[in-house]
């Protein structure tokens, strides 16, 4: 993936970024609001301990993300840190402080709040609310009851007097109404009502208790009080505000349908009931929120754990993100700096960042387009430096040639003024005269061809035809041909043993190396020494050859390669230049330095490979 | 083992303590095309479920049953599934506990307890109940049902929440009624 392909992909990185933390703000929103909300929660949620199930496999499941992406990425940093990969090291500094700093402190505040949490509830639970609300129910109740045994013993005494009346009579029954509203009235009841089986017989009802009729008992009231000789039931009244307590009382063991089974009934006033009924479901909320103490304790647990592991999912992800956001920019620029080097001078970073990153990668473009304009300029100076250091070597080259074609012009000019002076004076030396002008025409003509000749084979040196040459033998040959020619003046070489065959035009470089012996025996006073050595050096061929002579001036090295030029004062002066010449076509280097103590030394290197 | 493996083991079955409940009795009637089953569920009525009982909550034990042939292999016995939801919700004001029967989602009864003894009564005793249809089974097949009880769950470590159940318990061979002689 190059970097560009990268970048794209962090820009979508952004959006995910974005988004997930979006997710995460909406996830921990809406955990806190379940947390608020926690004691209204759905009562089958509560009851079937769904929430606690769906919390705890979400945080299984967080559990189980947060420990994929952190060894996901702390595996591949350590695989990035194995290969030396640049930004890694800085990369597991930025990811380890990101996720240390997050964890520290997150991890401290889920065990102080889940601490603080576990506290509160124990506290709610162990406040004195527990004592006085059973207390409060229990008045409650004991009301309750205590209305209830009243109409208990009322129905009771009723049932004692109906035994002893015959109820088929009307008369009877006439004055079985009558006795109703006495005993209601004598016990307070609000209700009175007898019956035989599940028939109804006679019923009293108090007027001021606000019944707009008489409220059916049911028949399973009639039936446990058949069964058990007494049954209670609170009902809500016909009206349907308040509560009617109902209590009956019958003979037990016998049928229903044989047995008078007397109804008594009290009505409390709404406000009394409200109360009372409000301590009773007081007591019962608190009793279900204790039932739920242990669910309400782990869905609170869970839920800060949850919220826990989504900061740690946040903060992992995040610092992995700006360690990314932040070593891609670097590695771009590394990569920049590789390839500037490298001479790839349009290389630019294409990484946008607007950050103090942005403007390194900003300055590092600015530097490098300055570095292109400035290589473009310098090359455009030196091809320009090199056609005037051109020009002027052939205006040099021109007037050293005019130069050596004057020089003979002279003595022949000279010559035939002679001849034709002792034409003129009839000289009898005229023939002497003839033929020595010949002789110097002929020699000086001879001279010039020589200098045209040399100058032709200059001008047409063809290019190298490399060959794999056995350097030790050319050298051998070449040093065959000086051994002995100036007395007092040791001619001597060396060959690297390990350079074995080199590729190089042999002919052209045993000729550069002849001009070169030729100079330096020529130069070196006896007694004296010439030595040529060939050897490798930094992936170059080097050939030396150093002389004990009197040495180059400063002042004629910069010019000892141009053609014509001569410090011997005689000569073509194009020796040194087809040296030059040979080397450069082979695509090497020469230079020309001071011997050390004494004398000049040549050094020429070519490259090894073909 | 290691000794943090044995200690969770160790901690798992102290939170499991007290005698387990059981599905026992499981007796199976054959009613024309329909299986009665009957039932007890022992010492799941703990202090646990009555203080959720009386706190108002619903309170729900859940009956599966499995009508099973009588064949070796698991994979060849299944015949029919359903399950009774005993559901009881406590009054506090009318001191009356109502409890419904849903059978495969449909209510199939109600009824209204007061005292402690006919709560667990009502909540821990079947008696015939319709619970399968045997129309269109061989008669030469043996059959058996297996019924276990979920009520509901506990918190294990006070953290993770498990759900209670009794094992399985079956009740013995039967075969499908012949068809009653036409008229």
């Amino acid at each position: 993936m190059d970097l560009r392909d990268r970048l794209l992909r962090h820009r979508k990185d952004t959006r995910l970024i974005v988004g997930g933390l979006a997710l995460l703000l909406f996830v921990l929103a809406a955990a806190f609001y379940l947390l608020q909300r926690g004691r209204d929660l759905p009562a089958v949620l509560v009851a079937n301990r769904l929430l606690l199930f769906v919390l705890w496999y979400a945080n299984v499941v967080l559990i189980l993300i947060v420990l994929f992406v952190l060894l996901r990425n702390l595996f591949k940093l350590a695989v990035e840190r194995r290969h030396r990969v640049l930004g890694s090291k800085f990369k597991t500094k930025l990811v380890a402080s990101y996720i240390g700093l997050s964890l520290i402190p997150v991890l401290l505040l889920f065990l102080l709040a889940a601490e603080l949490l576990q506290g509160s509830i124990d506290r709610w639970f162990n406040a004195p609310a527990r004592p006085v609300l059973e207390q409060g129910s229990a008045v409650a109740q004991a009301l309750y009851r205590r209305v209830e045994e009243d109409s208990l013993r009322a129905a009771g005494r009723v049932l004692a007097e109906v035994a002893e009346l015959d109820l088929e009579s009307p008369a009877e029954r006439t004055a079985l109404a009558r006795r109703l509203r006495a005993l209601a009235a004598e016990h307070g009841v609000d209700l009175l009502a007898v019956y035989e089986g599940t028939e109804f017989v006679q019923a009293v009802v108090d007027p001021r208790a606000g019944l707009p009729d008489l409220p059916e008992p049911g028949r399973d009231l009639l039936e446990e009080a058949v069964r058990e000789g007494r049954a209670l039931r609170r009902q809500a009244p016909p009206g349907g505000r308040g509560r009617l307590l109902l209590a009956a009382a019958a003979e037990p063991g016998e049928r229903l349908e044989l047995t008078t089974v007397v109804v008594a009934g009290d009505v409390l006033e709404p406000a009394l009931a409200g109360r009372a009924e409000a301590l009773m479901q007081g007591e019962q909320s608190f009793r279900q929120l204790e039932v739920q103490k242990d669910d309400l304790r782990a869905s609170h647990f869970l839920i800060f754990l949850m919220m826990t592991l989504l900061i740690l999912l946040a903060s992992s992800w995040v610092g992995l993100y700006l360690a990314r956001r932040v070593t891609v920019p670097i590695l771009a620029l590394a990569e920049g700096t590789r390839r500037i080097s490298g001479g790839e001078l349009s290389h630019r970073v294409d990484v946008e960042a607007d950050d103090e990153l942005g403007v390194l990668v900003s300055s590092f473009n600015r530097m490098t387009a300055e570095l292109e304009a400035s290589r473009a300029l310098l090359e455009r100076r030196t091809e320009e430096l090199l056609e005037a250091r051109q020009l002027a070597a052939w205006n040099e080259a021109a007037r050293r040639l005019a130069h050596e074609i004057k020089n003979p012009l002279t003595p022949i000019r000279l010559a035939a003024e002679r001849v034709l002076r002792k034409q003129r004076a009839a000289d009898p030396g005229l023939g002497a005269a003839i033929e020595e002008g010949v002789e110097v025409i002929v020699r000086e003509v001879g001279a010039m061809q020589a200098m045209v000749d040399e100058f032709s084979r200059y001008a047409r040196m063809p290019r190298p035809r490399p060959v794999r040459v056995d350097l030790g033998k050319l050298v051998d040959e070449t040093l065959h041909l000086y051994r002995g020619v100036k007395p007092g003046v040791a001619v001597e070489g060396a060959v690297a043993p390990e350079l074995g065959e080199v590729w190089l035009d042999p002919e052209q470089i045993k000729r550069a190396l002849i001009n070169l012996l030729d100079n330096a025996v020529e130069a070196t006073p006896p007694p004296g020494r010439v030595e040529l050595r060939a050897a490798a050096a930094d992936g170059h061929l080097e050939i030396r050859v150093a002389d004990t002579g009197p040495g180059i001036p400063p002042e004629a090295k910069e010019k000892l390669f141009l053609p014509y030029y001569s410090t011997k004062g005689r000569g073509t002066g194009l020796g040194l230049s087809i040296v030059h010449r040979i080397v450069t076509d082979h695509q090497g280097t020469i230079r020309v330095e001071d011997n050390r103590p004494q004398g000049a030394v040549f050094t020429i290197e070519l490259p090894l490979q073909a | 083992m290691t000794r943090g493996a044995a200690l969770l083991w160790l901690l798992l079955l102290l939170a499991e303590g007290g005698p387990k409940a059981s599905v026992s009795n499981l007796q199976v009637a054959v009613d024309g095309e329909r299986a009665l089953v009957s039932l007890v569920l022992r010492n799941a009525f703990d202090g646990a479920l009555l203080a959720r009982l009386q706190s108002g909550l619903p309170t729900e034990i859940v009956y599966r049953f499995e009508l099973l042939r009588d064949r070796k292999r698991w994979f060849d016995r299944g015949v029919a599934e359903n399950t009774l939801e005993v559901a009881a919700v406590h009054d506090a004001v009318t001191q009356e506990t109502t409890v419904n029967y849903r059978l495969d989602g449909k209510l199939i009864d109600t009824r209204t307890v007061r005292e402690r003894p006919a709560i667990e009564r009502a909540m821990t005793r079947l008696e015939r109940v319709p619970v399968f249809s045997l129309e269109g089974l061989p008669r030469r097949q043996r059959l058996l049902v297996r019924a276990r009880a979920e009520f509901g769950t506990r918190m294990v470590l006070g953290l993770l929440p498990a759900r209670v159940a009794t094992a399985w318990a079956e009740s013995r061979k039967f075969r499908p009624a012949a068809p009653a002689p036409s008229p």
